[in-house]
Protein backbone atom coordinates (compact mmCIF):
# COMPACT_ATOMS: atom_id res chain seq x y z
CA UNK A 1 0.00 0.00 0.00
CA UNK A 2 2.77 2.43 0.99
CA UNK A 3 4.39 1.45 -2.35
CA UNK A 4 1.21 2.34 -4.28
CA UNK A 5 1.25 5.83 -2.22
CA UNK A 6 4.66 6.60 -3.19
CA UNK A 7 3.66 5.61 -7.13
CA UNK A 8 0.51 8.01 -6.87
CA UNK A 9 3.15 10.51 -5.24
CA UNK A 10 5.56 10.40 -8.31
CA UNK A 11 2.67 10.38 -10.68
CA UNK A 12 0.91 13.70 -9.82
CA UNK A 13 4.88 14.89 -9.49
CA UNK A 14 4.87 13.96 -13.10
CA UNK A 15 1.79 15.96 -13.77
CA UNK A 16 3.14 18.75 -12.90
CA UNK A 17 5.01 20.91 -15.64
CA UNK A 18 6.25 19.56 -18.42
CA UNK A 19 7.19 15.94 -18.82
CA UNK A 20 9.48 14.48 -20.05
CA UNK A 21 11.95 16.99 -19.27
CA UNK A 22 15.43 17.55 -19.91
CA UNK A 23 18.37 16.48 -17.51
CA UNK A 24 20.53 19.14 -18.62
CA UNK A 25 17.89 21.54 -19.56
CA UNK A 26 18.55 22.09 -23.51
CA UNK A 27 14.85 22.62 -24.72
CA UNK A 28 14.40 25.30 -21.39
CA UNK A 29 17.94 26.98 -22.60
CA UNK A 30 16.62 27.28 -26.20
CA UNK A 31 13.84 28.78 -25.24
CA UNK A 32 15.51 30.69 -22.55
CA UNK A 33 18.27 31.72 -24.91
CA UNK A 34 16.11 32.85 -28.06
CA UNK A 35 18.81 30.72 -30.27
CA UNK A 36 19.30 26.97 -31.23
CA UNK A 37 22.80 25.81 -32.13
CA UNK A 38 22.52 23.74 -35.10
CA UNK A 39 25.27 21.95 -36.11
CA UNK A 40 25.49 21.20 -40.06
CA UNK A 41 27.86 18.45 -41.29
CA UNK A 42 29.29 19.75 -44.62
CA UNK A 43 28.25 18.41 -47.21
CA UNK A 44 24.30 17.26 -46.79
CA UNK A 45 21.91 18.50 -48.98
CA UNK A 46 19.00 20.48 -47.50
CA UNK A 47 16.42 18.20 -47.65
CA UNK A 48 13.30 20.03 -47.94
CA UNK A 49 11.87 18.15 -45.00
CA UNK A 50 14.35 19.12 -42.90
CA UNK A 51 13.92 23.00 -43.31
CA UNK A 52 10.23 22.34 -42.57
CA UNK A 53 10.46 20.68 -39.75
CA UNK A 54 13.59 23.10 -38.24
CA UNK A 55 11.35 26.04 -38.92
CA UNK A 56 8.49 23.89 -37.06
CA UNK A 57 11.11 23.37 -33.78
CA UNK A 58 12.21 27.22 -34.10
CA UNK A 59 8.23 28.16 -33.82
CA UNK A 60 7.56 26.07 -31.03
CA UNK A 61 10.23 27.45 -29.36
CA UNK A 62 10.23 31.15 -30.35
CA UNK A 63 14.33 30.21 -31.15
CA UNK A 64 15.68 31.10 -34.04
CA UNK A 65 18.76 28.54 -36.19
CA UNK A 66 21.96 29.66 -35.47
CA UNK A 67 24.31 27.13 -38.23
CA UNK A 68 27.76 25.57 -36.87
CA UNK A 69 28.91 24.02 -39.99
CA UNK A 70 31.99 21.27 -39.31
CA UNK A 71 32.58 17.81 -39.79
CA UNK A 72 30.64 14.94 -38.21
CA UNK A 73 33.18 13.88 -35.99
CA UNK A 74 33.41 17.70 -34.38
CA UNK A 75 29.95 18.32 -34.41
CA UNK A 76 28.97 14.74 -33.17
CA UNK A 77 31.62 14.98 -29.84
CA UNK A 78 30.08 19.12 -29.51
CA UNK A 79 26.71 17.65 -29.65
CA UNK A 80 27.60 14.93 -26.86
CA UNK A 81 29.66 17.44 -24.63
CA UNK A 82 26.40 19.87 -24.38
CA UNK A 83 28.07 22.61 -26.79
CA UNK A 84 25.65 22.75 -29.19
CA UNK A 85 21.67 21.39 -29.40
CA UNK A 86 21.05 19.51 -32.43
CA UNK A 87 23.34 18.14 -35.90
CA UNK A 88 22.20 18.34 -39.01
CA UNK A 89 23.66 15.28 -41.51
CA UNK A 90 24.16 11.79 -43.47
CA UNK A 91 24.48 8.87 -40.62
CA UNK A 92 23.54 5.10 -40.41
CA UNK A 93 22.29 3.97 -37.75
CA UNK A 94 24.32 1.05 -37.15
CA UNK A 95 27.45 3.91 -37.16
CA UNK A 96 29.17 3.89 -33.35
CA UNK A 97 27.37 6.79 -32.84
CA UNK A 98 24.65 5.54 -32.35
CA UNK A 99 25.65 4.72 -28.55
CA UNK A 100 26.91 8.51 -27.67
CA UNK A 101 23.68 10.29 -29.06
CA UNK A 102 20.53 9.93 -30.21
CA UNK A 103 19.50 9.81 -34.17
CA UNK A 104 15.95 10.70 -34.84
CA UNK A 105 14.11 9.53 -37.64
CA UNK A 106 15.35 9.53 -41.56
CA UNK A 107 14.18 12.41 -43.70
CA UNK A 108 12.90 11.89 -46.78
CA UNK A 109 12.16 8.10 -46.10
CA UNK A 110 8.78 6.39 -46.46
CA UNK A 111 9.76 3.73 -44.30
CA UNK A 112 12.61 3.16 -41.86
CA UNK A 113 15.78 2.64 -44.04
CA UNK A 114 18.48 -0.64 -43.39
CA UNK A 115 20.51 -0.07 -39.90
CA UNK A 116 23.76 0.59 -42.27
CA UNK A 117 22.13 2.84 -44.94
CA UNK A 118 23.25 6.31 -44.56
CA UNK A 119 20.34 8.79 -44.71
CA UNK A 120 19.86 13.04 -43.44
CA UNK A 121 18.69 12.81 -40.37
CA UNK A 122 19.23 15.18 -36.85
CA UNK A 123 21.17 13.81 -33.98
CA UNK A 124 20.41 15.50 -30.30
CA UNK A 125 21.89 14.84 -27.13
CA UNK A 126 21.20 11.52 -25.23
CA UNK A 127 18.69 11.44 -22.32
CA UNK A 128 16.91 15.17 -23.18
CA UNK A 129 13.64 13.54 -23.69
CA UNK A 130 11.84 16.80 -24.06
CA UNK A 131 13.84 18.32 -26.79
CA UNK A 132 14.26 15.12 -28.86
CA UNK A 133 10.39 14.65 -28.20
CA UNK A 134 9.73 18.59 -29.58
CA UNK A 135 12.29 18.05 -32.43
CA UNK A 136 11.02 14.25 -33.46
CA UNK A 137 7.09 15.72 -33.16
CA UNK A 138 8.60 18.30 -35.65
CA UNK A 139 10.42 15.89 -37.98
CA UNK A 140 7.41 13.28 -38.29
CA UNK A 141 5.03 13.89 -41.27
CA UNK B 1 5.47 -42.89 -3.72
CA UNK B 2 5.28 -43.10 -7.40
CA UNK B 3 1.50 -42.33 -7.76
CA UNK B 4 0.71 -39.27 -6.02
CA UNK B 5 -1.33 -39.28 -2.62
CA UNK B 6 -5.27 -39.17 -2.95
CA UNK B 7 -5.51 -36.02 -0.56
CA UNK B 8 -3.34 -33.90 -2.87
CA UNK B 9 -4.36 -34.48 -6.02
CA UNK B 10 -7.29 -32.17 -6.40
CA UNK B 11 -4.44 -29.91 -5.29
CA UNK B 12 -2.05 -30.85 -7.98
CA UNK B 13 -4.64 -30.07 -10.50
CA UNK B 14 -5.42 -26.73 -9.48
CA UNK B 15 -1.82 -25.86 -9.23
CA UNK B 16 -1.37 -27.30 -13.00
CA UNK B 17 -4.02 -24.97 -14.20
CA UNK B 18 -3.06 -22.18 -12.37
CA UNK B 19 1.06 -22.67 -13.60
CA UNK B 20 -0.98 -23.04 -17.86
CA UNK B 21 -2.68 -19.60 -16.83
CA UNK B 22 0.55 -18.18 -15.77
CA UNK B 23 2.40 -19.42 -18.71
CA UNK B 24 -0.56 -17.11 -20.70
CA UNK B 25 -0.54 -14.55 -18.07
CA UNK B 26 3.15 -13.53 -17.55
CA UNK B 27 3.64 -14.80 -21.39
CA UNK B 28 1.21 -11.86 -22.39
CA UNK B 29 3.49 -9.07 -19.47
CA UNK B 30 6.27 -10.37 -21.40
CA UNK B 31 5.26 -9.34 -24.96
CA UNK B 32 3.99 -6.19 -23.68
CA UNK B 33 7.28 -5.21 -21.97
CA UNK B 34 9.53 -6.35 -25.24
CA UNK B 35 7.21 -3.93 -27.55
CA UNK B 36 7.72 -0.78 -25.09
CA UNK B 37 10.89 -1.77 -23.78
CA UNK B 38 12.91 1.03 -25.29
CA UNK B 39 16.35 1.50 -24.32
CA UNK B 40 15.31 1.66 -20.46
CA UNK B 41 18.18 0.20 -18.17
CA UNK B 42 14.94 -0.52 -15.31
CA UNK B 43 12.00 -1.96 -17.98
CA UNK B 44 15.18 -4.47 -19.78
CA UNK B 45 15.63 -5.48 -16.35
CA UNK B 46 11.95 -6.17 -15.69
CA UNK B 47 11.91 -7.76 -19.39
CA UNK B 48 14.36 -10.12 -18.20
CA UNK B 49 12.95 -10.63 -14.86
CA UNK B 50 9.31 -11.52 -15.73
CA UNK B 51 10.76 -13.90 -18.69
CA UNK B 52 12.88 -15.82 -16.23
CA UNK B 53 9.50 -15.59 -14.16
CA UNK B 54 8.15 -18.04 -16.34
CA UNK B 55 10.87 -20.70 -15.34
CA UNK B 56 9.66 -22.20 -12.34
CA UNK B 57 5.69 -21.93 -14.29
CA UNK B 58 7.82 -24.66 -16.75
CA UNK B 59 10.06 -26.84 -14.93
CA UNK B 60 6.46 -27.23 -12.45
CA UNK B 61 4.79 -28.11 -15.30
CA UNK B 62 7.52 -31.02 -16.53
CA UNK B 63 8.47 -32.10 -12.71
CA UNK B 64 4.25 -33.08 -12.52
CA UNK B 65 4.58 -34.85 -15.51
CA UNK B 66 8.01 -36.90 -14.80
CA UNK B 67 6.99 -37.36 -11.07
CA UNK B 68 4.01 -39.97 -11.07
CA UNK B 69 6.51 -42.09 -14.09
CA UNK B 70 7.30 -45.49 -12.77
CA UNK B 71 10.62 -46.47 -11.84
CA UNK B 72 13.10 -47.96 -14.72
CA UNK B 73 15.90 -50.14 -14.29
CA UNK B 74 18.34 -47.07 -14.38
CA UNK B 75 16.11 -44.98 -12.30
CA UNK B 76 14.73 -47.86 -9.56
CA UNK B 77 13.45 -44.84 -7.15
CA UNK B 78 11.24 -43.41 -9.78
CA UNK B 79 11.70 -39.51 -10.68
CA UNK B 80 10.50 -37.91 -7.59
CA UNK B 81 12.89 -36.18 -7.07
CA UNK B 82 12.85 -34.23 -10.55
CA UNK B 83 11.01 -31.67 -8.30
CA UNK B 84 14.48 -31.01 -6.47
CA UNK B 85 16.61 -30.83 -9.94
CA UNK B 86 14.24 -28.71 -11.41
CA UNK B 87 14.35 -26.55 -8.31
CA UNK B 88 18.23 -26.21 -8.08
CA UNK B 89 18.36 -25.39 -11.81
CA UNK B 90 15.55 -22.84 -11.83
CA UNK B 91 17.71 -21.03 -8.84
CA UNK B 92 21.21 -21.29 -10.15
CA UNK B 93 19.89 -19.62 -13.22
CA UNK B 94 18.23 -16.84 -11.12
CA UNK B 95 21.15 -15.51 -9.19
CA UNK B 96 23.02 -16.07 -12.46
CA UNK B 97 21.24 -13.62 -14.08
CA UNK B 98 20.61 -11.47 -10.75
CA UNK B 99 24.13 -10.96 -11.05
CA UNK B 100 24.62 -10.30 -14.78
CA UNK B 101 21.97 -7.64 -14.30
CA UNK B 102 23.09 -6.09 -10.97
CA UNK B 103 26.52 -5.47 -12.81
CA UNK B 104 25.03 -3.95 -16.06
CA UNK B 105 22.67 -1.57 -14.06
CA UNK B 106 25.79 -0.82 -11.82
CA UNK B 107 28.08 -0.03 -14.70
CA UNK B 108 25.67 1.86 -16.74
CA UNK B 109 24.76 4.07 -13.31
CA UNK B 110 28.67 4.44 -13.27
CA UNK B 111 29.34 5.34 -16.71
CA UNK B 112 26.44 8.20 -16.41
CA UNK B 113 24.52 6.80 -19.28
CA UNK B 114 21.34 8.86 -20.16
CA UNK B 115 18.82 6.94 -21.19
CA UNK B 116 16.47 8.03 -24.39
CA UNK B 117 12.80 7.54 -24.11
CA UNK B 118 11.48 9.18 -27.58
CA UNK B 119 8.11 9.73 -29.09
CA UNK B 120 6.12 6.98 -30.69
CA UNK B 121 3.45 7.23 -33.13
CA UNK B 122 0.27 5.24 -32.81
CA UNK B 123 -2.92 5.48 -34.88
CA UNK B 124 -1.57 8.70 -36.69
CA UNK B 125 -1.04 10.37 -32.90
CA UNK B 126 2.50 10.91 -31.51
CA UNK B 127 2.77 10.15 -27.35
CA UNK B 128 6.07 9.49 -25.48
CA UNK B 129 7.29 6.29 -25.28
CA UNK B 130 7.27 6.59 -21.73
CA UNK B 131 3.60 6.51 -20.99
CA UNK B 132 3.05 3.03 -23.26
CA UNK B 133 6.44 1.59 -21.18
CA UNK B 134 4.14 2.84 -17.76
CA UNK B 135 1.33 1.22 -19.33
CA UNK B 136 2.93 -1.83 -19.90
CA UNK B 137 4.09 -2.22 -16.38
CA UNK B 138 1.06 -1.92 -14.58
CA UNK B 139 -0.31 -4.97 -16.74
CA UNK B 140 3.28 -6.66 -15.38
CA UNK B 141 2.21 -5.73 -11.40
CA UNK B 142 -1.61 -6.94 -11.60
CA UNK B 143 -0.78 -10.12 -13.56
CA UNK B 144 1.50 -11.58 -10.96
CA UNK B 145 -0.27 -9.89 -8.01
CA UNK B 146 -3.50 -12.30 -8.68
CA UNK B 147 -1.49 -15.36 -9.74
CA UNK B 148 0.91 -15.02 -6.59
CA UNK B 149 -1.84 -14.57 -4.49
CA UNK B 150 -3.82 -18.05 -5.73
CA UNK B 151 -0.61 -19.91 -5.67
CA UNK B 152 0.63 -19.47 -2.10
CA UNK B 153 -2.27 -21.88 -0.78
CA UNK B 154 -1.98 -24.50 -2.88
CA UNK B 155 2.13 -24.92 -2.75
CA UNK B 156 1.78 -24.91 1.08
CA UNK B 157 -0.68 -27.48 0.86
CA UNK B 158 1.03 -29.35 -1.74
CA UNK B 159 4.67 -28.86 0.16
CA UNK B 160 6.07 -27.73 -3.42
CA UNK B 161 9.13 -26.17 -3.71
CA UNK B 162 8.99 -25.35 -7.22
CA UNK B 163 5.43 -23.99 -6.88
CA UNK B 164 6.73 -21.86 -3.95
CA UNK B 165 9.44 -20.19 -5.49
CA UNK B 166 7.01 -19.54 -8.72
CA UNK B 167 4.69 -17.65 -5.99
CA UNK B 168 7.86 -15.75 -4.68
CA UNK B 169 8.95 -15.13 -8.41
CA UNK B 170 5.08 -13.41 -9.06
CA UNK B 171 5.77 -11.31 -6.22
CA UNK B 172 9.48 -10.31 -7.40
CA UNK B 173 7.65 -9.23 -10.51
CA UNK B 174 5.33 -6.94 -9.75
CA UNK B 175 7.71 -5.44 -7.32
CA UNK B 176 9.88 -5.65 -10.01
CA UNK B 177 7.22 -3.71 -12.43
CA UNK B 178 6.51 -0.63 -9.24
CA UNK B 179 10.79 -0.06 -9.18
CA UNK B 180 10.04 -0.30 -13.28
CA UNK B 181 7.47 2.47 -13.29
CA UNK B 182 9.68 4.45 -10.72
CA UNK B 183 12.52 4.18 -13.14
CA UNK B 184 10.61 5.33 -15.88
CA UNK B 185 8.99 8.43 -14.29
CA UNK B 186 12.14 9.39 -12.94
CA UNK B 187 13.68 9.40 -16.26
CA UNK B 188 10.39 11.91 -17.20
CA UNK B 189 11.17 14.08 -14.53
CA UNK B 190 14.44 14.73 -15.95
CA UNK B 191 16.50 12.16 -13.23
CA UNK B 192 18.98 10.58 -16.00
CA UNK B 193 20.35 7.96 -12.72
CA UNK B 194 16.14 6.95 -11.34
CA UNK B 195 16.79 4.34 -14.16
CA UNK B 196 19.48 2.72 -13.75
CA UNK B 197 19.10 2.29 -10.07
CA UNK B 198 16.00 1.36 -10.00
CA UNK B 199 17.25 -1.50 -12.39
CA UNK B 200 20.22 -2.26 -10.21
CA UNK B 201 17.59 -2.16 -6.74
CA UNK B 202 15.55 -5.18 -9.08
CA UNK B 203 18.79 -7.13 -10.17
CA UNK B 204 19.73 -6.87 -6.64
CA UNK B 205 15.79 -8.80 -5.67
CA UNK B 206 16.49 -11.33 -8.50
CA UNK B 207 20.05 -12.15 -7.27
CA UNK B 208 18.83 -12.49 -3.44
CA UNK B 209 16.20 -14.39 -4.24
CA UNK B 210 18.46 -17.07 -6.24
CA UNK B 211 20.90 -17.15 -3.36
CA UNK B 212 18.27 -18.23 -0.76
CA UNK B 213 16.89 -20.43 -3.36
CA UNK B 214 20.20 -22.50 -3.78
CA UNK B 215 20.71 -22.47 -0.20
CA UNK B 216 17.22 -24.53 -0.11
CA UNK B 217 17.94 -26.91 -2.68
CA UNK B 218 21.31 -27.71 -1.82
CA UNK B 219 19.79 -28.67 1.33
CA UNK B 220 17.58 -31.16 0.14
CA UNK B 221 20.69 -32.48 -2.61
CA UNK B 222 22.70 -33.05 0.54
CA UNK B 223 19.94 -35.12 2.06
CA UNK B 224 19.65 -32.06 4.84
CA UNK B 225 16.70 -32.12 7.21
CA UNK B 226 13.25 -31.62 5.68
CA UNK B 227 12.81 -27.53 5.07
CA UNK B 228 10.47 -25.18 5.40
CA UNK B 229 8.58 -23.88 1.97
CA UNK B 230 9.12 -19.72 3.26
CA UNK B 231 12.95 -20.44 4.42
CA UNK B 232 15.79 -22.41 4.96
CA UNK B 233 15.12 -23.68 8.63
CA UNK B 234 14.09 -26.59 9.25
CA UNK B 235 10.17 -27.84 8.69
CA UNK B 236 8.16 -28.27 11.84
CA UNK B 237 6.46 -31.39 10.87
CA UNK B 238 9.70 -32.75 10.36
CA UNK B 239 11.07 -31.73 13.71
CA UNK B 240 7.40 -33.05 15.60
CA UNK B 241 7.85 -37.12 13.50
CA UNK B 242 12.18 -37.05 14.82
CA UNK B 243 11.06 -36.72 18.43
CA UNK B 244 7.87 -39.10 17.92
CA UNK B 245 10.50 -41.51 16.35
CA UNK B 246 13.21 -41.09 18.94
CA UNK B 247 10.55 -41.42 21.62
CA UNK B 248 9.47 -44.60 20.45
CA UNK B 249 13.83 -45.47 19.41
CA UNK B 250 15.71 -43.96 21.83
CA UNK B 251 18.69 -45.66 21.37
CA UNK B 252 17.99 -45.42 17.63
CA UNK B 253 19.77 -43.01 15.35
CA UNK B 254 16.86 -40.91 14.20
CA UNK B 255 17.46 -39.15 10.62
CA UNK B 256 14.89 -38.05 7.77
CA UNK B 257 15.78 -36.05 4.92
CA UNK B 258 13.61 -34.70 2.16
CA UNK B 259 12.96 -36.12 -1.62
CA UNK B 260 10.78 -33.92 -3.34
CA UNK B 261 7.70 -32.80 -1.38
CA UNK B 262 8.20 -36.49 0.93
CA UNK B 263 9.81 -37.11 4.16
CA UNK B 264 11.95 -40.23 4.18
CA UNK B 265 12.76 -41.57 7.55
CA UNK B 266 15.56 -43.72 8.68
CA UNK B 267 16.20 -45.35 12.82
CA UNK B 268 19.96 -46.38 12.52
CA UNK B 269 21.61 -48.98 15.16
CA UNK B 270 17.96 -50.57 15.29
CA UNK B 271 16.46 -53.89 13.54
CA UNK B 272 12.88 -53.14 12.09
CA UNK B 273 10.28 -54.29 14.53
CA UNK B 274 7.67 -56.71 13.60
CA UNK B 275 4.47 -55.14 14.26
CA UNK B 276 4.37 -51.13 12.98
CA UNK B 277 1.43 -48.65 12.49
CA UNK B 278 0.88 -47.29 9.20
CA UNK B 279 3.03 -44.85 7.76
CA UNK B 280 0.61 -41.94 8.21
CA UNK B 281 0.01 -42.29 12.26
CA UNK B 282 3.80 -41.47 12.90
CA UNK B 283 2.65 -38.10 11.48
CA UNK B 284 0.18 -37.10 13.97
CA UNK B 285 -1.53 -34.66 13.22
CA UNK B 286 0.17 -33.26 10.05
CA UNK B 287 -0.26 -34.37 6.86
CA UNK B 288 -0.03 -38.09 6.73
CA UNK B 289 1.35 -38.38 3.40
CA UNK B 290 4.53 -36.28 3.76
CA UNK B 291 5.87 -39.68 5.15
CA UNK B 292 6.95 -41.95 2.21
CA UNK B 293 9.24 -43.98 3.95
CA UNK B 294 10.47 -45.33 7.20
CA UNK B 295 13.15 -47.76 7.19
CA UNK B 296 16.01 -49.59 9.73
CA UNK B 297 19.07 -49.48 9.70
CA UNK B 298 20.14 -52.59 12.40
CA UNK B 299 23.18 -52.51 14.18
CA UNK B 300 26.67 -53.32 11.99
CA UNK B 301 24.67 -52.77 8.61
CA UNK B 302 25.75 -49.41 8.21
CA UNK B 303 29.72 -47.76 8.73
CA UNK B 304 28.84 -46.05 11.96
CA UNK B 305 29.52 -42.04 11.72
CA UNK B 306 32.21 -41.72 14.04
CA UNK B 307 34.23 -44.83 12.19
Amino acid sequence: MRRLVWLAFALSLAACGPFPRDPDRTEELVRESGTIRLGWVRGTAPEREAAQALAAVARATSARVERVPGDSETLLRDLADGRIDLVYGTFAMASPWAKEVHFGPAIGWRAAPPRNQPAARFAMRNGENRWIMTVEQAVRP
Amino acid sequence: MNQLPKEIRPEMARARRLEWWTLAGMGSVVAAMYFAMGSSQAMKTAFIEDLLGLVPAVTFLVAARLEPRPPTRKYPYGFVRVDSLAFMASAVVLAAVGAWLLFDGVSALAAGEHPTIGPVTIFGHTVWLGWIMLAALAWSVVVPVVLGRLKRPVASKLCDKVLHTDALMQKADWQTGLAGMAGVLGIGMGLWWADSAAAAAIALSILYDGARNIRTAAAELLDGMPRQLESAEISPDAERLKRRLEARWPDGHVRLRESGRYILANVGDTCPPGDLPPLEEWMGDDAGWRLAQLSFTPPGCARSDED
